[in-house]
């Protein structure tokens, strides 16, 4: 143990300013060390933590103690990396870092940055290096490590958690409200540590479980310093074949930087803790699931601190590494260089045969070429990925003209000798057009392609493709023998200039005789619905990482390029398995340095990123997850109002679904706003201009209030689909049927639609509905007497039923009517006429069926006779007024009752 | 049997109970020959349509009482179709415009121009113009009532156009200007009391007084409302003596126990809970700004004096947003969330913000 707090203090005080450049350095990472010592400044992080030990102890006066820490604030900095050793950084920190724990003095001022989220759960005093009031400056090594000897004991019974703490506590910083602080250092002064480390851990139980004052405090407390934290400068792949698991919110980084720290040193990140998982790195708030994890496989657990100090002082490539692995790893590279060999030695084959086939002609000089030409697979076993799918190209092609003397009857092995032509499709970049030329040549076809490039009209194919069985020059300039394999590439790609090129090409297929290959990138396009029938569909798909990254590794050392291999990986994972567009980039980066290292690739990668779709839901869970606006995300506005452009009409939906309180307010207010700008949006004026105040106001701002981790939101399943398309469904159907009940309605009835729910629905229910339920059947008369004389059919009557809200729920009083009594109703309704308003439009085209009213009693009708001059044949029963009703119907479809008569009845 | 309300509904202007100085103005217009365009306005149950409708028999005679129904399809510009119901007799035609959603001016423009392109061919016709009767003006979109400006200038000779709306605040000042502002105000008490004791007369019972001011209470001036519910208690003690419990219709029982969920309980959870009913109730056909109303008078009623004229205050905010936007839902939602927010924060004597 080195004691270093004597020299420390200057170091510490001068740094101040340096540091913020450095900050910023890294948060844009665009500087050009590769691990980039930064000092650092803590502001808000010690408020936060000095809170939250507060906060233990009594949380009553949180507010009180927040406002003190503030004050305090100013006073920063714990820096480990003074300009002037760079040169060996990781070491220093950890002197320094040790030395502090040994004397355990709690120091006021300086307050050193702690993991906040872990200090709940390991506080080990942490004494920054300051010169102020050390209580006990010279402890000594005994005592320090004493202490961690028995704090790692507490921590053992604690469970799996504490026990990574116990290991690498001394790293472990914590600074501590003064008074605290120094009531504890007396008590390790006196008690030698564990009394300390165990009331500590005793006061922090009852924190562990989130609850939603801490989880407010916690936002109240704001940001916990981002890029408060060194990454200490590790020897190169240090952390090489070891598998992290990141959990929760790390106080300095974001988990992606996190993610790409551990990428950076050669490790693996993977996303669930398994009994592989070599090490787990906690964060606040860390996923109850994964904490199960944790405790089923036994694994390791690091802090944001204890992740960083591995970095630091793991031993680079190689030497921490099992001879397994090792092994692994050199045979790995045997190989490559093996499969950078063989290329070489193919390449000078190919051109010495083409010297010696082209003669005169030039010989193309490989170096001058693309890398995608130059690189091409020569052989099936150079394609990355999809090899079931190649092999049965393969012998499809080969069996093909056998498949053709059959007449394309037999099956064959996978079921493809039934087809003349195949369908490839698979996304960008990942051998499909290779493949098909591969596999051609192999099977002894001359491949003949025809790309977007190539104008593919009905016409064009018809004529270009008029195969015969000898051999003619086509159109296109080509020879076509038996042997020949059209290749159509890019088959989605035909478009407007290629009219009826599909159907044509359609037509080509079945009638084809060489076997034909189509290609394209979306299976489900609606161009290719033709297609579908005729060609076989093959589907490509990206190969993984893992695959790609040894063909092009191979190729960068044959380039003599030094790209190591999680550069590779990062490059394949951002181009997304597109190999070609892997080829291309290191083709860029050669032309500029024969190295890449991990930010530049980073960098690249980023530039040529593609844009994917998500889902809503994704894109849900993205937005209200916790890292989209917790302190450490680097997401700027842009960002995330890129995200409700993904998909600008289901977001505001999908973000109304989940609510707090609290902040549910606020929120509920701003989607609200978001709303009012739809309308202006969607209105008659169409404000499209104003979508961007829509994402703020209706996604990103609600979101901003409310987001946070699923349990607080209303329960675990508290995300679904949107009840409002569904519900705005029922809506619009149940007020086009209540819009037919008005219409029924309106001849006796002066009410608008609203009135008629409002008033007539309830007053009408106890004298149509009702009955049934009281009475059973022997309401039925009467209730088809009040229906006729409303022009209600049995249709209203349903629409009447299922428009009940509550007890009149339509549920409720269905069950409630016996299905005799349905029965009897329905049976008793259709088997006699009703009276109709109206007839609707749409029914204009069949016969109708009801052709009057009988049994409307109506005294007041009784008067009805000035027009009623032609009887209705069909019926028999007209006392009085259907006639009108029947010739009408029959003649124009519109018809009415006649209400005449009332008036006069009445006077 | 029909209802009482239609079977004793009032076919002249003779006949009408109350506002007679409106009666005798409507009467003299008619008569007058110069008949001008009208905009009744007034609220629902105070007899906007019954006056209507006597106008026009003033105007026509008792032809216009042989209605019948036509259903119309209209094309949008979209080639979507719009089927419109059309009420109309030989002297007049009434449309409800909202039907058609957004395309409202279409039917206005189509349907105006041909019928006011078409003249009056019934030589015997007391009047050389026809009356287009146009329900819910108060819901015509800004597009439809600038339509329907010149047209109704252009077309006098034809037409008469009679608008019937809630408020004449939803309708454009040219409108307005264009058109003889007639009120139907809603009847006081005694003209209630009056109108029901006739039609207890006409139906031939004997409705005794308190009864009566009771129903009236609880009818807020809605005369439709307050005679369903007379025929409704009528059905429930044929003797309206004992306790009369006035049954309330179903979707305002279901709006208060909103109402009292939201101040029983203020939880995310709850909030929740509410939304799934405002859905049901909004599918269920209620108008939003109804359903807002009836809540929030039931929550006024609960809270403490302190916080009823916060809580009214917002309802009037979310009110006016939700006639602005487009997905009432929010609205609705975003209220319950402030009152819950005023009542919990009122509750614990604390003030967040």
């Amino acid at each position: 143990m080195v004691d270093d707090s004597d020299d420390e203090p200057s170091t510490a005080k001068k740094t101040p300013a340096p540091a913020k450049p450095r900050k910023s350095a890294l948060l844009s990472s665009s500087d050009d060390e590769t691990a980039p010592k930064k000092s650092t400044s803590v502001p808000a992080k010690k408020a936060r933590a000095s809170l939250s030990a507060k906060m233990d102890v009594d949380s009553d006066n949180e507010q009180p103690q927040r406002s003190a820490q503030k004050r305090k604030k100013p006073s920063v900095l714990l820096s480990d990396s003074s300009d002037d050793d760079g040169d060996q950084p990781p070491t220093k920190k950890k002197a320094v870092v040790t030395s502090s724990t040994s004397k355990s003095k709690p120091k006021p001022k300086p307050r050193v940055s702690m993991p906040a989220k872990m200090k709940d759960d390991e506080d080990f005093i942490m004494s920054s290096d300051d010169d102020e009031k050390l209580v006990a400056v010279t402890s000594d090594e005994d005592e320090s490590i004493k202490m961690s000897v028995v704090s790692k004991a507490k921590a053992k019974t604690k469970g799996a958690a504490k026990k990574a703490v116990a290991n690498d506590n001394e790293d472990e910083p914590i600074s501590k409200p003064k008074p605290k602080a120094k009531a504890l250092a007396k008590k390790v002064k006196d008690e030698d540590g564990g009394a300390e480390s165990k009331s500590k851990g005793t006061t922090t139980e009852g924190s562990k479980k989130p609850n939603w004052a801490a989880l407010q405090a916690a936002k109240a407390r704001g940001p916990v310093a981002p890029g408060s934290k060194t990454v200490p400068d590790g020897e190169e792949n240090c952390l090489l074949g070891l598998a992290f698991v990141f959990t929760g919110e790390l106080s300095s980084f974001s988990r992606d930087e996190a993610i790409d720290i551990a990428k950076r040193y050669g490790g693996r990140v993977v996303g669930q803790p398994s009994s592989k998982t070599d090490f787990v790195v906690l964060g606040e708030d860390a996923g109850p699931s994964k904490l199960a994890a944790i405790k089923k496989h036994g694994l390791k657990t690091l802090s944001e601190d204890e992740f960083l100090n591995l970095i630091a002082t793991r031993k680079g490539k190689g030497k921490g590494l099992d001879e397994k692995t090792k092994k692994k790893m050199e045979k790995e590279q045997e190989a490559i260089k093996a499969a950078a060999k063989e290329m070489d030695k193919k390449e000078k084959e190919a051109m010495k045969e083409a010297k010696a086939a082209g003669g005169s002609s030039k010989v193309i000089d490989p170096s001058s070429q693309l890398w995608t030409t130059r690189y091409a697979p020569q052989s099936l076993k150079d394609i990355c990925g999809n090899k079931a799918a190649v092999e049965k190209l393969e012998l499809w092609l080969k069996e093909w003209p056998q498949s053709y003397k059959s007449g394309f009857k037999k099956p064959g092995k996978h079921g493809m000798n039934m087809f003349r032509a195949v369908l490839v499709t698979g996304s960008p970049g990942i051998g499909k057009t290779t493949s098909a030329h591969l596999c051609a040549k192999l099977a002894g076809y001359t491949p003949i392609e025809l790309n977007a490039s190539d104008t593919r009209s009905k016409k064009l194919v018809e004529n270009g493709m008029n195969i015969k069985q000898h051999s003619t020059t086509n159109s296109m300039g080509s020879m076509i023998t038996d042997r020949s394999c059209l290749i159509m590439d890019e088959v989605d790609g035909m478009s407007a200039g290629d009219r009826g090129g599909v159907g044509a090409l359609n037509a080509l297929i079945k009638k084809s005789k060489i076997p034909i290959i189509c290609i394209a990138n979306d299976r489900q396009a609606q161009k290719l619905k033709p297609l579908m029938s005729t060609t076989f569909s093959l589907s490509f798909v990206k190969p993984q990482a893992s695959m790609v990254r040894s063909r092009i590794m191979s190729i960068a050392y044959r380039e003599k390029m030094k790209i190591p291999a999680n550069v590779i990986d990062q490059l394949i994972a951002g181009a997304q398995s597109d190999i070609r567009q892997v080829l291309n980039m290191l083709s860029t980066v050669k032309l500029r340095s024969d190295s890449l290292t991990f930010d530049e690739g980073k960098e690249l990668s980023k530039m040529n990123e593609k844009y994917s779709i998500m889902s809503p839901f994704d894109l849900t869970s993205k937005i209200l997850g916790p890292y989209l606006f917790s302190h450490t995300a680097r997401e700027t506005l842009s960002d995330k109002m890129e995200l409700y452009f993904q998909d600008h009409s289901f977001m505001p939906l999908f973000i109304q679904e989940l609510k707090m309180l609290q902040l549910m307010d606020k929120a509920a207010s701003s989607i609200s706003d978001g709303d009012l700008v739809d309308s202006l949006i969607h209105g008659p004026e169409q404000h499209w201009s104003l979508m961007p105040l829509h994402a703020v106001c209706s996604t990103i701002r609600p979101a901003s209030f409310v987001y946070g981790t699923g349990a607080h939101y209303g329960g675990p399943n508290s995300m679904s689909f949107p009840q409002w398309l569904g519900q705005n469904s029922k809506q619009n159907k149940l007020n086009r049927q209540l819009g037919d009940v008005q219409v029924r309605m309106r001849l006796k009835v002066s009410g608008d639609k609203h009135e008629i729910r409002q008033s007539y629905i309830p007053a009408l229910h106890p004298h149509i509905v009702g009955p049934l339920v009281e009475e059973g059947s022997s309401a039925v008369d009467k209730i088809i007497e009040r229906m006729d004389e409303y022009f209600l059919s049995k249709e209203e009557w349903d629409t009447i039923v299922e428009l009940g809200v509550g007890d009149k729920k339509d549920e409720l009083i269905l069950k409630k009517i016996p299905a005799a009594t349905k029965t009897a109703f329905t049976k008793k309704y259709n088997s006699s006429d009703h009276p109709i308003p109206f007839h609707k439009a749409t029914d204009l085209g069949k016969a109708p069926k009801k052709l009057a009213a009988e049994q409307v009693p109506d005294l007041e009708e009784a008067f009805d006779f000035d027009e009623a001059v032609e009887d209705a044949s069909e019926d028999e029963k007209n006392k009085k007024d259907p006639e009108d009703i029947a010739n009408d119907k029959l003649i124009q479809a519109s018809k009415k009752k006649a209400t005449t008569g009332k008036v006069k009845a009445k006077k | 049997m029909s209802l009482w309300v239609d079977q004793y509904r009032p076919r002249s202007l003779e006949d009408l109970h109350y506002h007679q100085e409106l009666s005798t103005r409507l009467k003299s217009l008619a008569s007058s020959g110069d008949f001008p365009h009208m905009l009744f306005y007034g609220p629902s149950g105070a007899g906007k349509k019954t006056r209507i409708t006597c106008t026009l028999r003033q105007l026509f005679g008792p032809g216009v009482e042989k209605l019948k129904i036509d259903q119309r399809v209209f094309l949008s510009p979209s080639k979507r179709k719009l089927e419109i119901n059309v009420v109309q007799s030989n002297f007049h035609i009434e449309i409800t415009p909202s039907e058609a959603g957004n395309y409202d001016r279409v039917v206005i423009q189509e349907l105006l121009k041909e019928i006011a392109q078409t003249q009056q061919v019934d030589l015997s016709a007391k009047q050389r113009f026809k009356v287009v009767i146009i329900n819910e003006a108060d819901s015509l979109s800004r597009d439809a009532q600038a339509a329907l400006r010149r047209t109704m200038e252009k077309y006098m000779s034809n037409m008469r156009i009679i608008l019937c709306a809630n408020s004449t605040s939803r309708l454009i000042a040219p409108i307005k200007s264009r058109c003889l502002l007639m009120r139907v105000a809603a009847p006081s008490a005694e003209d209630m009391q009056t109108v029901m004791q006739h039609v207890s007369r006409r139906v031939g019972f004997d409705l005794p007084p308190d009864v009566a001011s009771k129903i009236i209470d609880d009818s807020g001036g809605n005369l439709r409302k307050a005679i369903l519910c007379l025929e409704a208690l009528k059905m429930q003690s044929p003797d309206l003596s004992g306790s009369l419990t006035i049954a309330k219709p179903d979707w305002e029982t279901y709006c208060q126990k909103v109402a009292d969920l939201i101040i029983s309980e203020q939880t995310p959870a709850r909030v929740m809970e509410v939304r799934q009913k405002f859905y049901e109730l909004l599918s269920h056909c209620i108008p939003p700004t109804v359903i807002l109303k009836t809540v929030a008078d039931r929550v006024v009623e609960r809270v403490d004096e302190a916080i009823k004229a916060d809580v009214m205050h917002w309802a009037a905010v979310y009110e006016v947003r939700m006639r602005t936007g487009s997905k009432k839902i929010y609205h609705l939602e975003a209220w319950v969330v402030k009152v819950m927010s005023l009542y919990k924060h009122f509750f614990y004597g604390m003030d967040f913000d």
